[in-house]
């Protein structure tokens, strides 16, 4: 008897836990092992928000009981960043210098939130929310019924947005070309769109530039946020909202061919025999466009890494995404996305 | 146990050489100091430094725990490859807390990561590059730990930087400086985490009290204990884990008019405390079990000569030298039985830090009241395991108890050994006028002189035995003790020495799942306390009777003095008995009863 195949996913978002699943089911007898830079097991992303509502334990946000892990023999490394991948020898290091072999690979790894750089030296002054533990940072420098300045207005942050405003916070947003992101918004549907965000309940800034972000004054609001024209808006806390640019550093050099995202074909394979790549990391060849694009969303990427374990095992299936991913407004007048449904 | 208040406890584990027994140190007096009720157990390797894996437990109560817990809530790595294998230990939503950038290039699995379980949550900090950064030298890795363990869990840092500086106290003032500093950086670090898992550090219940208490070892119990009690001169022959009170004792008995003599070996301890015993000195000297079976013959010759001495055993993993680093009860029979000749003596064995301390002092006073040998019986879990401790306001023992020469002043030749209402003779020291008497390990006469004849053995036979009835209800001390549900119960539970916190916890344990039981810990195990056992064990339904060791030696002492069934629950592996061992031995036991 051989050794056990070693199925190696690195991120434990839906992507690569869609991904693990599908491989315990098809190949009973193989090793998975997720890897992920987080602390927490596998928790819903679209769940954070729940903290304004009263969630402040972590255990209530996870997807799967903690036994899952043991009862699909699927091990779980987490706090591990990976920082080399070695196609050649087909192992990955670690940051904390351990050397791991695979014989196959899946990269999820997802996004992190994009900041432009001309406010890159104030990241200390602004929050996140990119896991629970900047979800409940935040929460905890928010006073109850302050103000959340948000930059942008991605989909991610709109859909906390909304959240705040139902419970008792002032959300102001200074819209840019990343509001409404990943959506494409055609220039003629813009206004009703941002319309339909001050229906909700927001306080939109429109055309401002920020270029600052400093401490409030005493007695006033924590953070003032300056802009290119020397206007300014107060707020408890500033937030980037810029959408998600793909985590892929660990595989320059590793031998695949990276654009943005790792570069893969509709199969999700990519140009390493022994590679494939979901989710947010990824970059998927599109015959109908005939460029590389990418795929956002809860059920986009869940579907991706269960397909790309598909394939992983033998099928030859190729990702197509969910057929509607328009931006809509609802009865109410509010902003309704597919990218919220989870 | 500790529903409602603080119960945490922490392990420190890394190799000899990284300061793990060290932090532990400094994390339980600090604690301690605080307020917080601590018992604390450190493992370490018999080898004397650079290899070997080192383990400190402390657990931190607010409520009195009796034993440490299966399960820690908290570990610290200070290298992983000994603290992999322990990762289990750490409970649900408890932390691990480890080295995120070690310098060495690691195998698969070779990092503390590759471990830890979903349940657990895990902590990696650039330890060695914070203790290099601030301190130019890894060395302080153990202290920056400690400082971040501080951030972390929001305890006040002051209380960590005094123990430092009393730690260091004696090194170059840098020494005090550089630590504090790499402790003050693990702080900073540790208060910047976001803490995910649920260890909860509550205040301390009695803050009132923390300027009393104090953070005593089984072993520096004792060394209390004989100084309170005008311990005069001690012999001793280094041996794990009994040198400790040897050490401590050169140290702190010379302070108190007292002398301490390291002898050649144990056969010399022993003779030279008999001898000074005969002078009238109180007198001790301590060993383990392969020390106090070279003793067995003199401590025959002062039960014979009847001479006041104190033997402080503390046992450790046997037979031979055995596991001289391991925890083991196995010395009962050496104790009790040990020796030629029907050589009964007084045994006693402490159950806590607390009760080593007072066993030790009224050793001496039993000694001399009852003019035996008197063996106190440690192990290395106790001798080693620190508590905190309130040291009583006035000293309890008894400074004098010898039954003098002015007991008798009858005519004619003095009658060192004559028989007593009490079976206890009037003792002349060497020098006192009217004294004169002969002392021989010969069976003798009462007045000393040398006599095999049958009326005459058999008889002195009987005083030396039937003289010690009397420690059985020596004042102010607790023989033995029931603890739990009163009147009839489904189970008990009779332990003895260090087993007996553990004891305790199980029984607490089965009584809030509704079991009836109760748990009699037996102090004095020669004579034994026959009559009250009886009484205990006529209330239980079935008798348990957990040890640490192979044989169940207690148990066959109660079932063979007694003549009643017992079920004996031993474990020889060399490590403490777990709480949930016992307490799975008392359900099943419940449940056959039930049955």
């Amino acid at each position: 008897m051989g050794e056990a195949i070693h199925n190696v996913i690195i991120g434990n978002g839906s992507a690569g836990n869609g991904a693990a699943i599908t491989l315990r089911e098809r190949d009973p007898d193989c090793r998975i092992t997720i890897i992920t830079m987080g602390s927490l097991p596998f928790y819903n992303r679209y769940d954070l928000p729940r903290v304004f509502r009263g969630c402040y334990d972590w255990r209530e946000i996870l997807v799967h009981p903690l036994s899952y892990y043991d009862d699909h023999s699927i091990t779980l490394r987490r706090n591990s960043r990976v920082t080399d991948v070695d196609a050649r020898s087909r192992t990955i290091t670690f940051a904390h210098n351990e050397v791991m072999h695979y014989d196959r690979l899946l990269v999820c790894a997802g996004g992190q939130g994009y900041l432009p750089e001309e406010l890159s030296d104030y990241r200390g002054l602004m929050s996140g929310f990119g896991s629970f533990e900047a979800a409940m940072t935040t929460y905890k420098a928010l006073p109850a019924g302050g103000t959340l300045v948000m930059l942008g207005g991605d989909m991610i942050g709109l859909d906390l947005a909304r959240t705040l405003i139902d419970t008792g916070y002032r959300v102001v947003l200074l819209t840019n070309e990343y509001t409404f992101w990943p959506h494409r918004i055609a220039e003629d549907e813009r206004d009703g769109f941002i319309q339909a965000l001050g229906h909700m309940g927001i306080e939109v800034v429109d055309g401002v530039h920020p270029v600052a972000v400093e401490e409030g004054e005493a007695g006033k609001p924590a953070r003032r946020v300056i802009f290119d024209d020397g206007g300014d808006v107060q707020g408890d806390v500033v937030m980037p909202s810029y959408g998600l640019v793909p985590t892929a550093e660990f595989m320059l050099g590793s031998g695949v061919d990276i654009e943005r995202g790792l570069l893969v074909d509709p199969m999700l394979h990519t140009t390493d025999k022994n590679i494939w790549a979901a989710g947010d990391v990824c970059q998927i060849w599109s015959a109908e466009d005939n460029a590389y694009r990418f795929y956002y969303g809860w059920n986009n990427v869940r579907l991706m890494g269960e397909m790309a374990a598909r394939n992983v095992t033998g099928a030859n299936e190729a990702f197509e995404g969910l057929e509607d991913e328009r931006l809509r407004i609802d009865k109410k007048g509010h902003i309704a996305s597919p990218f919220w449904e989870h | 146990m500790n529903k409602n208040g603080t119960d945490i406890q922490f392990a420190v584990i890394g190799s000899a050489g990284d300061g793990t027994i060290a932090a532990g140190d400094i994390l339980k007096r600090a604690m301690a100091g605080l307020g917080y009720k601590v018992i604390a157990f450190d493992i370490y390797p018999a080898e004397i430094r650079g290899f070997g894996k080192c383990i400190s437990r402390v657990r931190i109560t607010t409520e009195q725990a009796y034993s440490l817990k299966r399960h820690s809530d908290v570990l610290i790595s200070l290298d992983d490859s000994y603290a992999i294998p322990h990762v289990g230990e750490v409970r649900d939503y408890g932390a691990v807390i480890y080295e995120s950038s070690p310098i060495a290039r690691l195998p698969e699995g070779g990092h503390m990561t590759a471990h830890v379980k979903p349940s657990q949550l895990p902590y990696g900090m650039q330890v060695r590059s914070i203790s290099e950064r601030v301190t130019a030298s890894a060395r302080s890795r153990n202290i920056v730990v400690l400082g971040y363990l501080a951030g972390l869990y929001g305890i006040d840092p002051q209380a960590f930087r005094e123990i430092i500086a009393d730690k260091f106290r004696t090194k170059a003032q840098a020494v005090t400086v550089q630590n504090t500093a790499a402790f003050d950086a693990g702080y900073e670090v540790g208060q910047s985490v976001f803490k995910l898992d649920d260890v909860q550090l509550g205040p301390p219940v009695r803050k009132g009290d923390s300027g009393k208490v104090t953070m005593m070892t089984g072993n520096g119990a004792v060394v209390r204990g004989c100084i309170d009690a005008g311990l005069d001169t001690f012999f001793g022959y280094p041996i794990t884990p009994a040198t400790t009170i040897l050490e401590r004792l050169a140290a702190e008995l010379p302070k108190h008019g007292g002398r301490v003599l390291q002898t050649e070996d144990e056969i010399s301890a022993i003779a030279a405390t008999i001898g000074a015993g005969y002078t009238g000195a109180r007198a001790a000297t301590a060993t383990s079990g392969p020390g106090l079976a070279l003793m067995t013959e003199m401590l025959g010759l002062g039960v014979m000569g009847e001479v006041p001495s104190v033997v402080f055993v503390s046992q450790r993993g046997g037979p031979s030298t055995g596991m001289p680093t391991k925890t083991e009860q196995s010395d009962l029979n050496l104790a009790v039985f040990g020796g030629a000749g029907d050589a009964q003596r007084i045994v006693l064995a402490p159950t806590n830090v607390e009760g080593c301390y007072r066993t030790a002092g009224k050793a001496f006073e039993m000694a001399e009241k009852y003019q035996t040998p008197v063996v106190v019986l440690l192990d290395l879990y106790l001798s080693n395991r620190y508590e905190t401790v309130i040291p009583p306001d006035a000293n309890p023992f008894a400074p004098n108890l010898n039954k003098g020469l002015d007991a008798w002043r009858g005519d004619g030749e003095y009658p060192r050994f004559a028989d007593t209402d009490d079976h206890i003779s009037p003792r002349a020291l060497p020098g006192e006028e009217g004294g004169m008497h002969t002392v021989t390990g010969l069976e003798h006469n009462q007045l000393g002189k040398p006599s095999d004849a049958p009326e005459n053995h058999l008889a002195m036979n009987a005083k030396r035995h039937r003289k010690l009835d009397g420690a059985l209800s020596h004042p102010d001390f607790t023989i033995c003790k029931r603890f739990g549900d009163e009147g009839p119960v489904d189970v008990g539970i009779l332990g003895w020495g260090s087993t007996f916190g553990e004891i305790l916890e199980a029984m607490f344990a089965a009584q809030d799942e509704g079991i009836r039981c109760s748990a009699m810990k037996v102090v004095m195990l020669s004579p034994l306390p026959k009559e009250r056992i009886v009484a205990f064990m006529d209330d239980c339904g079935t008798v348990l009777v957990p040890e640490l060791n192979y044989e169940g030696q207690f148990a066959n002492l109660i079932s063979g003095a007694l003549g009643r069934p017992v079920t004996k629950l031993t474990r020889s592996t060399g490590a403490p008995m777990q709480v949930e061992e016992i307490l799975a031995e008392i359900r099943r036991l419940a449940q056959a009863k039930a049955a």
